[in-house]
């Protein structure tokens, strides 16, 4: 211990210091790349960000935030109901995927079972969750339709002018005629549903075009047609037929769903389960469990101590988990096109729970692939658009955030 | 190393400097009832048997009846038959070295040691008539009579009046004016109502670490115990805030039975009444804190309090 070993011994301090020089220079070079690589991604961001704003924020008018698509003037074209129908389905999905999620993280990180049974169980979703993950997001557009859309068929085949399906609530069917002013209608009240048409031989109490009950008067050849306007509108030519209207209102239901916005809200809400599942959970095994015990010690149930303490303190990150969730989900295309299809024609949001919807990412896909120019350029401003609303969901998130903060210190 | 079934002191001080007062034969047998019987030597040295004891202790009805209390987690045992008695209305200390067992049997207790996979026990823990290890125990409302403050202080990240009402909010219905009179009361009893009576909507979190003890003392205390746990309150804690919850400590006492573990001899020796000595899972001794350091009569007793090991 008394000696030295040879390399320590002697040391040359000249080539130690050359040596520390060269060192500095590697690191000197390793920080650059590091930096180069970082100013890479940053330049390729703002890039997209300039690109889009130099192509789009000429488009964005008020007449493109609230008219719908024109086919034929792309000036006169807008995103109005896609926005509503993007809101309303982010909006929906949310409501669904968020209880489940959230409720799914709690039970598999706070209530870890010791029974066999309930154990396995346990053991299968999480491992199961972790997978579900990396799903490419068509595929659960595909599942989608099957469950949502077409219910595996076992309430029948939607078809069009037909009753079809099972109705729950929220739907008028009526035989709908022409009346001899030829310029309003009558409609006679369904009452066998199998019966398509309907021919009109004899004077029948109905409604009139605004569901007004009114009394239907028949004209037969030979008569006199009546004189008074009021008489004229609802009076209908013998042997007329009327072919099947459908009113709804706006919380019709049926099954199954058909080509409907709930459709497609549920089908994005299994898109983001998972994300949320597994954000969750980690932001509740984030919490301490110093005070899991704390509120134990105090004589609190499992129940208690997850409502009143462990789910407050996780829930900034929950939010967070939830708020990507939310910002991955309106900008789905695949499985909302699966589901919905690409038109991107419909004039208004959907006006009622089975109506169909457009959404932004699928106007932007059917813009910008229309040959027109135009078309494109009003594509960008589509983005823009989205871009925004994006960031005033993280702007919301980023506030509460903070205002949990404050709250709880 | 002695199991304390049958413990007998007795102490004849003729001095006048020393008058021992307390000197007691405690038997407790195994069905956890306790048979007391007090014997006070006085100064000209006649036999007194009294029901209660002398000198300075308040009450003596045994609060809290340990009888062949083993522990295990998992395949290790951490507490081997185990026969005390905890007195009402006194400060009793555990001590001892470290993984003695002495936080196991505190934990034991108010049965926080079911959160802990792989934990458990047999024998007798009884707190008068309610059996505490039996699985037919309200866990929930064992732990409202029995508190616990831990080691390091862990408010909620609450405000402060939300800390202390949280454990009234599980177990009372009661209005708004009385919870804040409840409030007010807890912290004034843990001596830091005037450190935050203007504060009270704020974050708990922002208190020193002192108070934050003392806030997780006055959130015990809130939902009216019997028993108050300690487990080590202070180690986490400066000189200045130790003095102050060791003086509340002695306060608390006329109110509650206290339990605290520590292993600070000097801070055993301060707030205590009564001390107890663990070894490797075992009562080695137990006596009057007086007596437990100056005359300890087992060796491995005073190799601890002398400092020999630790």
């Amino acid at each position: 211990m008394s000696e030295l070993p040879k390399a320590i011994a002697n040391i040359d301090v000249n080539a130690e210091l050359s040596l520390a020089k060269r060192r500095h220079g590697y690191s000197w070079w390793f920080n650059l790349l590091c930096l180069s690589i970082a100013s890479l991604s940053v330049v390729v961001l703002v890039l997209l960000l300039v690109s889009i704003g130099y192509q789009g924020l000429g488009s964005i008018d008020a007449t493109f935030l609230t008219a719908s698509h024109d086919p034929e003037d792309p000036s006169k074209a807008g995103m109005s109901p896609a926005i509503i129908g993007s809101v309303l389905v982010c909006v929906l999905c949310a409501l669904t995927a968020l209880p489940v999620g959230i409720g799914s993280a709690i039970f598999l990180e706070e209530f870890k079972p010791t029974n066999r049974y309930l154990k396995l169980m346990h053991g299968f979703v999480q491992l199961n969750i972790s997978n579900l993950a990396g799903v490419p997001s068509i595929v659960y557009g595909l599942l989608g339709l099957t469950l949502f859309v077409y219910m595996f068929q076992v309430f029948g085949k939607l078809e069009q002018n037909a009753v079809s399906g099972v109705d729950f609530w929220g739907v008028r069917r009526y035989y709908q005629l022409l009346s001899l002013d030829q310029s309003s209608t009558v409609l006679v009240p369904m009452v066998d549903s199998k019966q398509t048409t309907y021919k009109v031989t004899q004077s029948i109490a109905g409604f009139n075009g605004k569901e007004q009950p009114i009394q239907i008067q028949v004209w037969r050849r030979g008569e006199a047609k009546p004189t008074d306007p009021e008489v004229l509108s609802r009076t209908v030519r013998e042997n007329a037929s009327g072919g099947l209207l459908e009113i709804y209102s706006w919380y019709y239901f049926r099954l199954p769903f058909g080509s409907s916005f709930l459709a497609a809200g549920l089908t994005l809400a299994l898109v983001i389960l998972p994300i949320i599942v597994i954000s969750s959970q980690e932001a509740l095994r984030a919490v301490p469990p110093s005070l899991r015990e704390a509120a134990l010690g105090l004589g609190s149930t499992q129940w208690q101590t997850v409502r009143g303490v462990t789910l407050p303190a996780a829930l900034p990150g929950v939010m967070t988990g939830a708020i990507l969730a939310m910002g991955r989900a309106i900008g789905e295309a695949a499985p909302i096109f699966v589901v919905l299809g690409g038109n991107i024609g419909k004039r208004t949001g959907p006006e009622h729970l089975m109506d169909s919807c457009v959404t932004m990412p699928i106007l932007i896909f059917g813009w910008a692939e229309n040959p027109v120019e135009s078309y494109r350029e009003l594509a960008a401003g589509a983005i823009i658009v989205l871009l925004v609303i994006l960031l005033l969901m993280n702007s919301v998130a980023v506030y509460l955030r903070q205002r949990m903060n404050q709250l709880s210190g | 190393m002695n199991t304390e079934s049958k413990k007998e002191t007795t102490v004849s001080q003729t001095d006048d400097e020393n008058q021992s007062e307390s000197t007691v034969v405690d038997s407790v047998d195994v069905a956890g009832r306790s048979i007391v019987a007090k014997e006070a030597r006085t100064q000209e040295g006649k036999i007194q048997v009294a029901t209660e004891d002398s000198g300075n202790n308040l009450g003596s009805d045994s609060c809290i009846q340990v009888a062949g209390l083993d522990a295990w987690y998992s395949d290790f045992q951490a507490l081997n038959d185990i026969n005390i008695e905890i007195k009402r209305n006194q400060v009793t200390s555990f001590i001892g070295p470290s993984g003695c067992g002495k936080s196991t049997l505190l934990k034991w207790i108010n049965r926080m040691n079911d959160i802990v996979p792989g934990a458990r026990a047999t024998g007798v823990l009884k707190m008068g008539d309610l059996d505490v290890l039996s699985p037919n125990t309200d866990v929930v409302s064992l732990r409202r009579k029995i508190g616990i403050v831990f080691q390091k202080p862990n408010p909620f990240p609450k405000s402060i009046y939300d800390n202390v009402a949280f454990g009234p909010r599980l177990h009372f219905k009661i209005s708004n004016s009385e919870m804040d009179e409840l409030v007010e009361w807890s912290l004034r009893k843990a001596a830091l109502w005037n450190e935050v009576k203007d504060r009270l909507r704020k974050s708990a979190l922002g208190l020193s670490g002192g108070q934050q003890q003392r806030l997780c003392i006055a959130r015990a205390i809130a939902v009216g115990p019997e028993v108050l746990l300690m487990d080590e309150p202070c180690s986490a804690l400066d000189p200045g805030s130790t003095a102050k919850i060791e003086d509340l400590i002695y306060e608390l006492r006329q109110q509650y039975t206290i339990v605290i573990v520590t292993h600070n001899m000097q801070q055993a020796s301060r707030c205590s009444d009564y001390t107890m000595f663990f070894y490797q899972g075992q009562v080695v001794e137990t006596n009057a804190t007086k007596e437990l350091f100056t005359r300890p009569k087992n060796k491995q007793t005073e190799d601890y309090v002398t400092g020999k090991y630790g």
